[in-house]
């Protein structure tokens, strides 16, 4: 854990959950694994506090617990995820894609479901018909059955799961609820279980709704109370208590890496051939795994059976096309066999680290010029130059040349190996050589990105609180200004009101929103960033230890 | 960064000097004796931000969830600060939610939620009838917001000065200008002369 991951999990906690949760996470972030004592004492927060704190952590699924590591007499101890925290940043882009994906009904899904972390999907359900009601017309209601439709889909395509069951230890100390499917497993159960782990993973609970979405109305703010009364007495069972459902974020992650692969190709070379890579990606959805290399071997007769009817290209020129991206030096498309008109697998891994080098070389692009860039290009492909050849290859004058490099170098984004001819290392005879390192470069890209991001927030926290009372003010006239439209008042009254507000303030009050608004769309788009780079070092990583 | 060699006066380096490109007579580039500025200026400006429908959207989607989680039943406030001394009015407050910390269940959302507005606003006893109609008409988000912000200036003495006005005298302060505000903003330069 860095201490720029610390620095925005903590960031993040603030924002979504208040300051208590902020301490306490961060403190578990810090330290590792502790149990419960230990946090009250060292974080200064009563208990109760504390306890409050680790239950929303652990509903969010941003903190685990597990026996102690001293035996199974010692107290439970709980461990925070960053990992987990991080994703905060992430939730608009999920929520946007299961709208594209499932419309308005898959997207208040999603929503409800980001907010609290875990729910039934009766619960979920009865909410989000409740919302899709308040935006329909009058007298139209959603039916809860439609919503279920959406659910039920949003499950079969794995976006969503359920959440793990967790093993009854000797103390019920559990905050996740959940009925006792494993009576008493044994506490020594320390491997981290993964949801996927589970046979009821994806199955649809057997559930009883029937009903429509409720309309909250001012006129029935008496019904509802006697009805909310009625609710808390005599509670619905719909037939899926104890079976609470999450975002499977993992599924999301290959949803965004396909699109990645599908717009670089697009923009390297031309739309068919993105509809190719699409199809074949599409095609072999169900049948790789996550951290496969390649997707499996298609051949050519079926994708061109699976091409979108409005593509009709024939088959030679596709059998083109095909060639066309295996020859592509960014080598998103590989031939891997002549049978059926030719094999042709999408690398996924390569791809992926294609599009983070791009990014990597973008960046030095942008910071210090298209010369710098490029050597540092150069410095990629030839992995490893004399200062000499540096000069040759990338046709700059030496001196301006050297003092790219030394900027780089200051950087970090180029690193020197030294080569002795002696054993004496004298530095007359070492060679020494300029190199980069994709990996270790990408990694402190990332970190920078998460500096980035924490900045943006400290940034955007303080212009908010400097104009706190502006903000107060404006606040106040809007809630007066409802209250007197909802009260029936003249418009005379009404733009009294309105010019409490002087122009300038009004000027100033544009000016704050418009900084706030380019802060938190800017924290949006590094957080692409931190896609990409996320998901090329998880992939080396993986793909290491395969071999 | 010139390390001196072993026994001479000359200039000797612990790399070769030709071999990393400093070629002989060339100055080497003034030692830096203190840290970087903190906003040094840029030779290349950065890109401008992408705009469109797609980021707008998921600009407003996070904007509103924002604001949505603070006033979900997560949103954890600290406890009330005490005040120096004990008030008679203490035992009537109901400061924190009946044990559901312990019996939290978190599907039970909507129940927390009430039980901690109503919380919220028995806390804060002497207030204006103006600030009652906001927390009514205002939203949610806005009311935890000024309660959270009054709540953390534990040693607020506006909050106080209200306080003690509201309980001695039968007129509601806030609807007498006394001309503090004027005045306040210029409190930095106390050179000026006030008119």
């Amino acid at each position: 854990m860095t201490a720029q991951e610390v620095r925005l999990c903590g960031l993040l906690l603030q924002e979504h959950f208040g300051d208590v949760v902020e301490k306490v996470g961060t403190h578990l972030l810090r330290n590792g694994a502790q149990h419960l004592r230990a946090i009250v004492q060292e974080t200064g927060t009563p208990m109760d506090l504390v306890k409050k704190s680790l239950c929303v952590l652990i509903q969010h699924g941003a903190c685990a617990f597990s026996s102690g590591r001293k035996g199974p007499g010692s107290p439970v101890e709980y461990q925070a995820s960053f990992e987990r925290i991080l994703r905060i940043l992430r939730y608009p882009r999920y929520i946007y894609t299961a709208k594209t994906l499932y419309g308005d009904t898959g997207e208040l899904i999603i929503e409800e479901l980001l907010q609290r972390g875990h729910m039934t999907m009766s619960s979920t359900v009865k909410t989000v018909a409740d919302r899709l009601t308040l935006n329909m017309e009058e007298g139209h209601s959603m039916e809860y059955s439609e919503v279920s439709n959406t659910f039920s889909k949003l499950v079969e395509t794995h976006f969503l799961q359920r959440c793990p069951p967790v093993e009854v230890a000797g103390k019920a100390v559990s905050a996740t609820p959940d009925p006792a499917t494993t009576p008493g497993a044994p506490a020594n159960n320390t491997t981290p279980s993964t949801p996927e782990s589970f046979a009821d993973c994806y199955k649809v609970p057997h559930v009883t709704l029937i009903g429509r979405g409720k309309r909250r109305n001012s006129s029935e703010d008496g019904e509802d109370q006697r009805n909310a009364k009625r609710a808390k007495e005599d509670p619905e069972t719909h037939g899926d208590e104890g079976i609470y459902w999450q975002v499977n974020f993992e599924r999301f992650h290959l949803h965004f890496r396909d699109q990645a692969i599908i717009s670089a190709v697009a923009n390297k070379l031309d739309q068919t051939s993105s509809e190719i890579v699409r199809t074949m990606l599409r095609m072999s959805e169900v049948t790789t795994p996550p951290i496969a290399t390649c997707t499996q071997a298609l051949s050519a007769n079926e994708i061109f059976r699976s091409l979108p009817p409005n593509y009709n290209i024939s088959r030679p020129i596709l059998d083109q096309y095909l060639t066309l991206l295996v020859d592509d030096p960014m080598e998103f498309v590989g031939k891997s066999g002549d049978s059926g008109g030719g094999m042709y697998v999408v690398n996924l891994h390569r791809a992926l680290a294609n599009l983070a080098r791009a990014t990597l070389e973008s960046v030095v692009q942008e910071r210090f010029g298209s010369r710098s860039a490029r050597i540092f290009r150069l410095l990629l492909r030839k992995r490893h130059l004399e200062q000499k050849q540096v000069e040759d290859f990338a046709m700059i004058p030496a001196k301006e040349a050297k003092d790219m490099l030394y900027t780089l170098l200051s950087e970090n984004l180029v690193q020197l190996q030294e080569i002795p001819k002696t054993p004496d290392h004298a530095p007359s005879r070492t060679f020494y050589l300029y190199t980069v390192n994709q990996l270790p470069t990408a990694r402190m890209l990332l970190q920078n990105c998460f500096k980035t991001v924490a900045n943006l927030i400290e940034r955007r926290l303080f212009e908010t609180k400097e104009s706190k009372r502006l903000l107060e003010k404006s606040q106040r006239i809007e809630a007066i200004l409802a209250s007197l439209q909802a009260s029936g008042a003249e418009p005379e009254q009404l733009t009294e009101v309105e010019e409490m507000i002087t122009p300038p303030e009004k000027q100033q009050l544009e000016s704050l929103r418009h900084h706030i608004n380019k802060l938190d769309s800017a924290e949006n788009q590094v957080d692409e960033t931190i896609f990409l780079l996320e998901s090329y070092i998880k992939s080396t990583a993986t793909n290491k230890v395969i071999g | 960064m010139a390390a001196r060699g072993r026994g001479r006066g000359r200039r000797l380096m612990s790399f070769s000097v030709e071999a990393v490109g400093i070629s002989r007579g060339e100055s080497l580039p003034p030692s830096i004796l203190q840290p970087t500025p903190l906003f040094p200026p840029m030779e290349q400006k950065p890109l401008p931000l992408v705009g469109g429908e797609e980021v707008e959207y998921m600009l407003a989607l996070k904007q509103e969830f924002r604001g949505a989680m603070r006033s979900l039943p997560f949103f954890i406030q600290p406890d009330a600060p005490h005040t120096d001394v004990e008030r008679y009015s203490d035992k009537y407050h109901s400061s924190e939610p009946a044990d559901s910390s312990l019996d939290w269940k978190p599907g039970e959302a909507a129940v927390a939620v009430s039980l901690v507005k109503v919380s919220l606003t028995a806390c804060f006893a002497p207030q204006t009838l103006e600030k009652k109609e906001e927390e009514v008409s205002s939203g949610e988000e806005e009311g935890e917001e000024k309660k959270k912000q009054e709540e953390e200036e534990a040693e607020g003495e506006e909050e106080y000065d209200e306080e003690e006005f509201e309980e001695e005298t039968d007129y509601i302060m806030s609807y007498f200008d006394n001309g503090e505000e004027f005045a306040g903003d210029s409190d930095d330069n106390m050179d000026e002369a006030i008119y």
